[in-house]
């Protein structure tokens, strides 16, 4: 046991010595905050548009219209009347970026409601939806005036709709709307991926080092393979947890400074518009779970990658089938967005390869029973155990060899090998 | 058998294709240098892997401190130094040897205590807070070499120990050891250079093949293989020792050449008898010698010239448990 310790402590305290975790540890929350904060800040920025209103009616439906419009925040909006030219010297603005774009009313808007809109970014929707949403306001107003309705009643008939979503799990209602959900699911599959990838990655070069380095033969004269190898997922998956410490203490600084950094960066309504999702401590410990399940699998197959490779280019070959398995409920991630409770969904989070990914990123899109949780944990356990046993058979022949990498064929005598 | 610090009991390693060590037997006292010679490929690694319990015999047993228990149970008596060398590059010097300490299964704190002590005692007291890759190949052997006796091992298991040293890192490690077995610890070392084995050893085999061929004391060694002969100086008058040559009691064979003679010992005759002959035969003599063959002639003459070439080393096998 004291064995253990030493190498536990050795990958440990080896690992955070290097600048490379330090690196990561202050870059991994730049780097996410960036993702979360560049888009908002963007949105935000780019949405003032300045557009010019072609009043081609006979009536004021065109100054009720822009009026309407600079109430928003989204267009800077001025009349010209409609009339012969108008249109071609507009373009040209357009064109030469003086201008954002035009939008041409004539009398049909209030028969038919046709209206056409020109500009050089039609695919904003937010803007072509703010748009839409005064045309047809102002529309509707000024068709109920011309049927006799009381301008007071009309106004007073007049309601914004708030659409709120508000994910039900676990039989309650929580605060977390759709789009949080759906972000909370998202981070949580990327951080899962690259951290089972990135520290199962340590697990490897670190064997393949003693395995270069020849001090592998001093190390199994006192240890027993196994020990060295349990030792060093211990190790390293402390690392890990050590990270994500770090990552989660200044991710929770700087969502309670969110509001602070916000203004920072000149906008006083970034704090409202993005919201954090609720992290759950169930959902916290789910992630958990699945990640140091995820890691203890995927990393016992590192450390027999590395156990059979003699050299770098070796192993970066040998460990592609490894990576796959993840890659593939990588790329599943948007399927089971979509469709949790999809058969495909369930599978993936019962199958141990691909449940690290699965079961976590269905979690936090949608509630789910309990005892599937239960079942496809269950399920991660028991291959764990067998996969390091089966691992920790290749890795004590592997790290022993030197010359050419053995076929499979080999490898499954190893296995059965006493 | 309790003096013994290592029996090795006809122990038997197959590797796909050939028979790596056959009913290997070695004893191996408490207290002495023993050599375990042979050429490359003849099976001294994997004896020594199967002693260290790196890897496991097909058949027979290995016996430690006269009980049981594998290699790695009794870690923190042996001091093992492999033939393929290597250290953690990117560690320092002081904690890759507190952590091969910790392996071995001593303390934490006296593990970096010893450290210390053979680091300054070796000159590299400067050097224990730079990484290992920042030392010179020499100064690495001598941390390598710390790192093996570190503990205070009782018995020391070097394969290969001279091999790739540089003059002054041999000197240390012949002098370490010799150190070491005047304070009553054991050592076992394997080469292929006889010369080294012939100055150090009390006690040595030499296996071939995977079998043991011979196995004794030095003395031993040579009396029963080759060491059996004489040259006679004379100091003028010969008196009468032709006659003495003649006899086939005492002599099988001998080549007079006046002044000098070298003589064959008959089986079961002892040079003494000769001696007294020779003396009784009023031969004034000038020099008297038995003739010890260098342990080298004993090995080309054991394992034959074929032997003692070079095997290419089938390395993928000599490692699969």
């Amino acid at each position: 046991m004291h064995k253990i310790l030493a190498v536990i402590r050795r990958e440990f305290i080896e690992r955070v010595r290097t600048k490379m975790f330090w690196v990561s540890a202050i870059l991994g929350p730049i780097f996410f905050g960036a993702l979360i904060f560049l888009p908002v800040l963007l949105a935000t920025r780019g949405g003032s548009k300045t557009i010019v209103v072609v009043d081609g009616t006979t009536t004021d439906f065109g100054t009720r219209v822009t009026t309407a419009l600079g109430r928003g925040r989204t267009f800077r909006a001025t009349r010209t009347p409609a009339g012969a030219g108008v249109v071609d010297s507009l373009t040209a603005e357009v064109g030469a970026k003086r201008l954002d774009g035009f939008l041409m009313l004539s009398d049909a808007v209030l028969q038919t409601g046709a209206a056409e809109y020109r500009a050089s970014n039609v695919s904003s929707f937010t803007a072509i939806g703010e748009l839409e949403g005064v045309l047809r306001q102002q529309a509707v107003t000024t068709r109920l005036e011309r049927e006799g309705v009381d301008p007071i009643i009309v106004a007073r008939a007049q309601i914004r709709i708030n659409l709120d979503t508000k994910k039900i799990s676990g039989g309650k209602t929580t605060g977390e709307s759709a789009g949080q959900s759906f972000s909370l699911a998202y981070f949580m599959g990327i951080i899962l991926y690259m951290a089972i990838i990135l520290y199962g990655m340590n697990v490897m070069s670190s064997v393949l080092e003693e395995k270069t380095t020849r001090i592998v033969e001093v190390l199994v004269s006192s240890l027993r393979p196994f020990q060295l190898m349990v030792g060093k997922l211990i190790g390293v998956g402390a690392v890990s947890l050590f990270q994500f410490f770090i990552w989660g203490v200044s991710a929770r600084l700087m969502i309670s400074q969110r509001a602070k950094l916000g203004g920072m960066s000149g906008s006083e309504e970034m704090g409202q518009v993005f919201q954090v999702p609720t992290v759950t401590a169930a959902t916290a410990a789910i992630f958990m779970a699945y990640f140091l399940g995820g890691f203890f699998l995927y990393s016992a197959m590192f450390a027999t990658v590395g156990a059979i490779s003699s050299n770098e280019q070796e192993a970066r070959q040998a460990q592609t089938p490894v990576t796959l398995m993840l890659v593939v409920a990588f790329i599943s991630m948007f399927a089971m967005l979509n469709d949790p409770g999809s058969t495909y969904s369930v599978v993936l989070s019962l199958i141990p390869f691909t449940s690290p990914i699965a079961m976590p990123v269905r979690w936090a899109a949608g509630s789910l029973p309990f005892s599937e949780v239960a079942v496809s944990l269950a399920v991660l356990l028991v291959s764990i155990v067998g996969v390091t046993w089966v691992a920790s058979r290749i890795y004590r022949v592997g790290i022993l060899m030197t010359g050419k990498r053995p076929n499979i064929r080999e490898i499954v005598r190893w296995v059965r090998a006493a | 058998m309790s003096a013994s610090i290592l029996v090795v009991d006809r122990v038997t390693k197959r590797f796909t294709g050939h028979t790596a060590v056959d009913s290997l037997s070695l004893t191996v006292p408490a207290g002495v240098i023993y050599g375990l010679l042979g050429p490359n490929g003849a099976g001294k690694t994997t004896t020594i892997r199967m002693i260290m319990n790196i890897i496991v015999p097909d058949e027979g047993r290995v016996q430690l401190f006269g009980g049981g228990g594998t290699g790695r149970d009794h870690s923190v008596r042996i001091g093992y130094l492999p033939e393929e060398r290597g250290l953690y590059p990117k560690m320092r010097v002081l904690d890759v040897l507190t952590f091969l300490g910790e392996t071995k299964g001593v303390g934490r704190r006296q593990a970096r205590g010893k450290a210390n002590e053979w680091l300054e005692r070796l000159g590299l007291g400067d050097w224990k807070l730079r990484k290992v890759s920042d030392l010179s190949k020499g100064m690495q052997q001598k941390v390598q070499f710390i790192s093996t006796i570190l503990h205070d091992p009782d018995l020391l298991i070097l394969d290969e120990p001279f091999s790739g040293l540089d003059p002054v890192n041999s000197e240390i490690m012949r002098e370490t050891v010799l150190d070491l077995r005047r304070r009553g610890k054991t050592i076992l070392f394997s080469t292929h250079i006889m010369e080294q084995a012939e100055k150090l050893c009390d006690q040595l085999c030499i296996i071939a093949h995977g079998k043991l061929l011979v196995a004794g004391s030095l003395a031993e060694v040579q009396a029963r293989h080759g060491g059996r002969h004489v040259t006679v100086a004379f100091d003028g008058d010969q008196g009468s020792a032709a006659q003495v040559f003649a006899d086939r009691r005492l002599v099988a064979n001998a080549q007079d050449f006046g002044q000098y003679a070298e003589l064959e010992l008959a089986a079961g005759a002892d040079a003494q008898e000769i001696l007294r002959a020779l003396v009784g035969s009023g031969a004034r003599l000038a020099r008297f010698e038995m003739v010890a063959p260098s342990l080298n002639k004993i090995f080309v003459d054991l394992v034959g010239h074929e032997g003692a070439r070079a095997e290419a080393r089938p390395e993928p096998e000599a490692v699969r448990a």
